[in-house]
């Protein structure tokens, strides 16, 4: 199975360096990057998929990892690559310029030269969290789609059993390949994806870390790159941001003295009850 | 060794190699992008494997964990490539270091003993055969390796070596006990260092540097109970009869002194690698508990006492690193001799870390008193960088001494100048001949950014010092030089300090450089503030070389040593 993932840097969230916004518009200097979690989880996905288990050395079909975004986002790629996945595209382009629906259309120009079997999205990127992606792609591509995935059973590589994360419980879809499919955090349970050719064990729970030896043996590994413009007649975005501004800082708590007390501030100052 | 390639070196002798330390060095892209993502990985095994596996942080970390940290590739890290290891520069590898020692300084140990000590005489000295024999099963973890140089009559002082390997046609027939192995209970290939030349009284004994396998009848004890570091087993070698044939002469017959001395020279940078990390780790745990710890109706980050601890936390973890990095980009370009500056960040490391380590015990006042919380741990686990890889008083000695020695002379020969002073003044008296010129550099400091032409003047000034006060002492002292450790701490601080002092000015240069005055204010301010400090103890050192209580301080001591204990009882 031939498996597309894109994937996306984001601000990383645990950095003492936060974003700012100067002037309405954000300012990323100096902010640490890593790959969106949701992201990482359908490159786990993706490698399970392709596990065989006769013979751990070698891939039952291909995982290639794709971004839209400039030269430095390659750091997040190569992660992706000492982790097991075969190659890496490179859509160059700056964040700025980016909504979902231009990184969708690029994403399906590649999907046209590819001509992969299944793409592993995440089901939202934590910085702007749109969840728009994955959806839109299906619908360009007019392939079949399963979003906010919990668990994959891949029957014999040309069906899916996607269990979908849903309000009340979890919703079984059967999609016919070549489809788009968005993951969910418990996709990487230790038993949350299987196919045929699973290996026997389980999995650790979460994402596999590169060993040492495949960081520097990832860098041998393919890495190609399209201009934007190559792939899409029209690059320009269809979301104009206006400006950005940064939440309110939390006010401090207080303490009630009493129930009676809690009700007249929800009522009289929350103004909730 | 090139002598002269040493940036403490010409400083002793007034010159300032300024291009030695500007522009602050770094890593390429490609370089820093691999070790980021060394250290990703890293965080996601602690935080998967180490973590919920661990269980007590005082007891000796898991032999699973440690398996699994080998495939990894942990240990051998900086083995090299031919052998399975990842062969990192210098800086990537202090770097890997720092983030273990602020994750755990117990398996930050492990994992540089391993390396540094235990397997880098094979590195350095190892035949093709040796290496083929050794390197691949210690780059994958597979095999330990241990350093035994330490005996009961041996700490210190190497000399002292009883361990004898006694020669039998080719082979070698060694007995003795080694104490103080890291890793000894679990290591299964060890560095003995063993004379090879008979006791006898007053002689210099011949040391020489075998590789030992376990099975070879190496006996080990369980380990002893230690006062931090608890994650690591330190134990005992006991050798008895043990037969090894040629093969396993590392080097020459003889030249383990050397060797051991080497070894530690590399050591001593990994030492303050690690320590870095845990004092980052420790000054950010202190900056959370000031802003959440609240007394008197504020958060005691709020008073200014909690201020100044910080404050000069940053400024000294800082320096360190500046410190550590600048040693590092120096071996990583042009291979430049830094053994004085691996032991100047030794001490300065490990004393760096002991101060924030009781800083954050300050701050975190009763909590940080109770066993097992991580200040308290942080306290504890702090002391042994001031021990292993040569204590900060023998090092201090070695600094100046080492400083002051003539040019093009071997290092072994401080240490014989410090266990012969008589016949050792030889080894030293050239130094001011080379006072006069050198290619390497001039007495100004120009790459500064002129943000910070106070500190240049600073650091110029003292430097002129330095060079003045070490020839006056040669001068003064003359043979007796290596005896008088009280002038040789004088000298070897201000080193330390001038050493520090330039590399956060490099460093604050290039960030000025890079983000405009503004960007860089934090940077700053730490110079400044780190630059003060520095000027204090500077002053402090200068003055004390002419007016200074040494004599009455020495013989205090002497009395009390003859008394036997402290003299009064009040009533
Ligand atoms: C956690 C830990 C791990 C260790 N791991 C190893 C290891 O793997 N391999 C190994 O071989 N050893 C190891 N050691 C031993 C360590 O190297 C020695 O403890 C160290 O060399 C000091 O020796 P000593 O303890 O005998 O102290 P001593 O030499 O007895 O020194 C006692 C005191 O006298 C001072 N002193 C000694 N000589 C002088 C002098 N000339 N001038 C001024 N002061 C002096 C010292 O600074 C110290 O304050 C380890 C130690 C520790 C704590």
């Amino acid at each position: 199975m031939k498996i597309l993932v894109p994937l996306k840097r984001v601000a990383d969230p645990d950095n003492a360096n936060k974003v700012k916004v100067t002037a309405g518009k954000l300012d990323t200097t100096g902010m640490q990057w890593k790959p969106n979690p949701f992201d990482e989880y359908a490159v786990e996905t993706a490698l399970r998929l392709t596990e065989n288990g006769a013979s751990t050395k070698v891939r039952l079909g291909e995982v290639i990892v794709l971004t839209v975004g400039p030269k430095e986002a390659e750091t997040q790629l190569r992660g992706a690559l000492a982790t097991g996945a075969d190659r890496a595209i490179r859509i160059d382009a700056t964040d700025d310029d980016l909504d979902g629906d231009v990184v969708a259309r690029a994403i399906r120009a590649v999907v046209e030269k590819e001509k992969p079997d299944l793409i592993l999205v995440g089901k939202q990127a934590v910085d702007g969290d749109s969840n728009q992606v994955g959806q839109l792609l299906a619908e360009y591509l007019g392939w079949p789609q399963a979003t906010f995935a919990g668990t994959i059973k891949s029957e014999g590589d040309t069906a899916l059993l996607v269990g979908r994360e849903v309000d009340g419980g979890t919703l079984t879809l059967r999609v016919t390949l070549p489809a788009v499919v968005s993951v969910d955090l418990r996709i990487v349970a230790p038993t949350s994806v299987s196919s045929k050719h699973s290996p026997t064990h389980t999995y650790a729970d979460g994402v596999r870390f590169a060993a040492l030896m495949a960081i520097m043996a990832a860098k041998k590994k393919p890495m190609v790159e399209f201009k934007l413009s190559e792939l899409v007649s029209d690059a320009a975005a269809k979301i104009a941001y206006t400006t950005h501004e940064l939440p309110p800082p939390r006010k401090a708590g207080i303490k009630v003295k009493d129930v009676a007390e809690l009700v007249d501030k929800l009522r009289n100052e929350a103004r909730v009850v | 060794m090139i002598a002269d390639a040493s940036f403490l070196k010409s400083l002793f002798c007034g010159i300032i190699p300024e291009s030695m330390a500007f522009p602050f060095p770094g890593p390429s892209r490609a370089e820093a992008e691999e070790t980021l993502a060394i250290l990703d990985t890293l965080k996601r095994f602690m935080r998967t494997v180490y973590e919920p596996q661990r269980g007590s942080l005082d007891s000796p970390i898991s032999q699973e964990i440690l398996t699994e940290a080998g495939s990894l590739g942990l240990f051998g890290l900086s083995l090299p490539r031919a052998y399975g290891g990842r062969q990192l520069s210098p800086t990537s590898f202090a770097r890997i270091l720092q983030e273990l020692g602020a994750l755990d300084p117990s398996l930050a140990l492990i994992v540089r003993a391993h390396q540094t000590l235990g397997a880098h005489p094979l590195v350095r000295h190892g035949t093709v055969g040796q290496k083929a024999r050794w390197l691949a099963k210690m780059a994958s973890g597979q095999a330990l390796a241990g350093y035994a140089l330490t005996e009961e009559s041996a700490g210190s002082d190497a000399a002292g070596v009883r361990t004898y390997a006694r020669s039998e046609g080719t082979n070698w027939v060694l007995d003795g006990k080694k104490i103080w192995v890291t890793n000894g209970p679990i290591a299964s290939v060890f560095t003995v260092f063993a004379r090879t030349s008979p006791v006898e009284e007053g002689i210099k004994p011949k040391l020489t540097a075998f590789v030992i396998d376990r099975d070879d009848g190496i006996i080990t004890n369980a380990g002893i109970n230690m006062h931090g570091v608890r994650g690591v087993q330190v134990g005992t070698l006991l050798l008895e009869n043990v037969h090894l044939d040629a093969s396993r002469v590392l080097g020459t017959v003889g030249q383990g002194f050397m060797i051991a001395v080497e070894t530690l020279n590399h050591a001593r940078l990994a030492s303050a690698s690690a320590a870095s990390g845990s004092a980052r780790q420790l000054l950010d745990l202190s900056i959370r508990y000031a802003r959440e710890r609240a007394a008197f109706g504020r958060a005691i980050g709020d008073f200014g006492l909690i201020k100044d601890k910080i404050a000069s936390m940053l400024s000294e973890v800082f320096a360190l690193e500046s410190m550590v990095f600048l040693t590092t980009g120096m071996l990583d370009g042009a291979g430049s001799d830094c053994s004085i500056e691996s032991a100047a960040c030794k001490v300065f490391g490990s004393e760096v870390l002991q101060r924030v380590a009781e800083g954050a015990g300050a701050i975190a006042a009763g909590r940080g008193f109770a066993s097992g919380h991580a200040v308290e741990r942080g306290l504890r686990d702090a002391r042994h960088h001031l021990v292993l890889d040569g204590t900060n008083e023998v090092l201090r000695a070695f600094i100046a001494l080492s400083g002051m020695q003539a040019p093009g002379r071997d290092l072994a020969n401080v240490v014989k100048a410090m266990r012969e002073p008589i016949k050792g003044f030889g080894l030293l008296g050239e130094f001011a001949v080379r006072k006069a010129k050198s290619a390497l550099g001039r007495e100004r400091l120009t790459r500064v950014h002129p943000l910070l032409n106070r500190e240049v003047v600073l650091f110029e000034d003292y430097v002129s010092d330095l060079a003045k006060n070490a020839e006056k002492m040669l001068r003064r002292h003359g043979v007796a030089i290596a005896e008088m450790q009280y002038s040789q701490r004088r000298v070897a601080d201000l080193a330390i300090d001038l050493y520090a002092l330039a590399a956060v000015l490099s460093r604050t240069s290039r960030a000025i450089e890079r983000r405009g005055e503004e960007g860089a204010r934090r940077e700053v301010d730490l110079a400044c503030i780190f630059a003060a400090s520095a000027e204090k103890r500077m002053a402090a050192n200068v003055a004390g070389f002419d007016k200074n209580d040494d004599e009455q301080r020495k013989n205090a001591a002497a009395r009390a040593y003859q008394d036997g204990a402290y003299p009064f009882e009040l009533f």
